[in-house]
């Protein structure tokens, strides 16, 4: 009695999935040489993904499948995509900073201060500190 | 319909269970959802295995975005798209396979999972002569990159730029590492092939050839990234 409630994909179904793939290939190969300018990594990344969810949702039948292992697949991707994000808000904007010291604001200030004590005339004392702080 | 199976079960002498069912399990059905829940749960173990590297690659990209393009031109894209079509195929027949087999039709599912590990061989052979055509003009990953010479018509020294050894370990690490599960797929599908032969599954019980199938679409997902991505662009 088991295998009469488990969806049967039909071949028919499969096929057509099949060819699908294979046309995207194609596509992508295609358009990678072509010039599409700023749309090139992008347009290969949307394909590669759009070939994905047809394996996904037909080839691993997630479509027909129990939603809970619809929930354990998009938990996961929502990992990665945290993941590939919060690394490249490290690694992209690596050096944006122009005033980083070794000591702390604090400790700058304190220097700033004894500076002025040296010499309480000076205009205006900064340590590497933007002018309004 | 869970609940009728419990009643059925509990009416019933014990020794009357199909013999795939476990004792810990209510039902067939109960047993084939909790282990292809369990398979889902270790395919996004798999999924974030790969993610660490795909994530170096974005990394690397987006620093050297000009090395990645230059460097792409090496990789022929006809054996990558050749390997693409090879395991769009393979994940067809085994996708049809399970299809043959919810139908009791042994011999269909017989014949698509050896269709499957020839497609699965050839990917590996494919591989084989792209990674040693790579090593005979000095394209190594790591410290050992020292390309010299001509490569399909193109001049090797203008290839040998800082952080090109870069893209090249990356891409023999996530093929190396997909080209492992590629291996470890195949000796899935003749272990299949051997309980298939021997008549073990029917459209009552054919739990490892969907579980398998599920392991198999995913290493497919991976190369559909993988190709555009070191290949293509």
């Amino acid at each position: 009695m088991s295998a009469h409630g488990h969806h049967i994909t039909p071949a028919r179904t499969l096929v057509m999935v099949f060819a699908g793939l294979v046309f995207l290939t194609i596509l992508t190969v295609v358009t990678s040489r072509m010039e599409t300018g700023p749309l090139h990594v992008p347009l290969a990344i949307a394909i590669a993904s759009f070939k994905a969810i047809l394996v996904v949702l037909f080839f691993m039948a997630l479509k027909y499948d129990n939603k809970v292992n619809a929930l354990i697949l998009s938990v996961g991707t929502l990992f990665v995509i945290v993941f590939l994000g919060i690394t490249l808000l490290d690694t992209m904007y690596r050096g944006d900073l122009p005033n980083t010291q070794k000591g702390t604001i604090m400790d700058q200030q304190r220097a700033e201060e004894a500076l002025k004590a040296e010499d309480p005339g000076a205009e205006a004392v900064r340590i590497n500190r933007p002018e309004n702080p | 319909m869970a609940q009728t199976t419990v009643a059925a079960l509990e009416s019933q002498d014990h020794h009357a269970h199909p013999a795939h069912l476990q004792h810990h399990f209510v039902s067939s059905e109960q047993q084939f959802d909790a282990a292809k829940m369990g398979m889902w749960l270790f395919l996004i173990t798999e999924i974030l295995l790969f993610s660490g590297m795909f994530v170096a690659y974005t990394v690397y990209r987006v620093w050297h975005p000009e090395v990645f393009e230059l460097s792409a031109e090496l990789l022929d894209w006809k054996l990558g798209g050749l390997n693409t079509l090879v395991l769009l195929l393979s994940s067809f027949t085994v996708a049809y396979g399970i299809n043959r087999i919810q139908h009791n039709d042994r011999k269909g599912l017989i014949i698509n999972l050896v269709i499957t590990l020839l497609c699965a061989a050839t990917f590996m052979v494919v591989k084989y002569f792209e990674y040693t055509g790579k090593f005979a003009v000095g394209i190594f990953p790591g410290g050992g990159f020292a390309p010299t010479g001509v490569y399909h018509g193109h001049e090797l020294s203008h290839f040998d730029v800082p952080y090109a050894s870069q893209f090249f370990s990356i891409y023999y690490v996530m093929t190396g590492i997909h080209g492992v599960h590629v291996l470890v797929g195949m000796g899935i599908f003749v272990w299949l092939l051997v309980k298939a032969i021997r008549g073990r599954f029917s459209s009552e019980y054919y739990t490892p050839v969907e579980l398998s199938g599920l392991y198999w679409h995913l290493v497919d997902i991976i190369w559909i990234f993988l190709f555009p991505l070191l290949y293509l662009i």
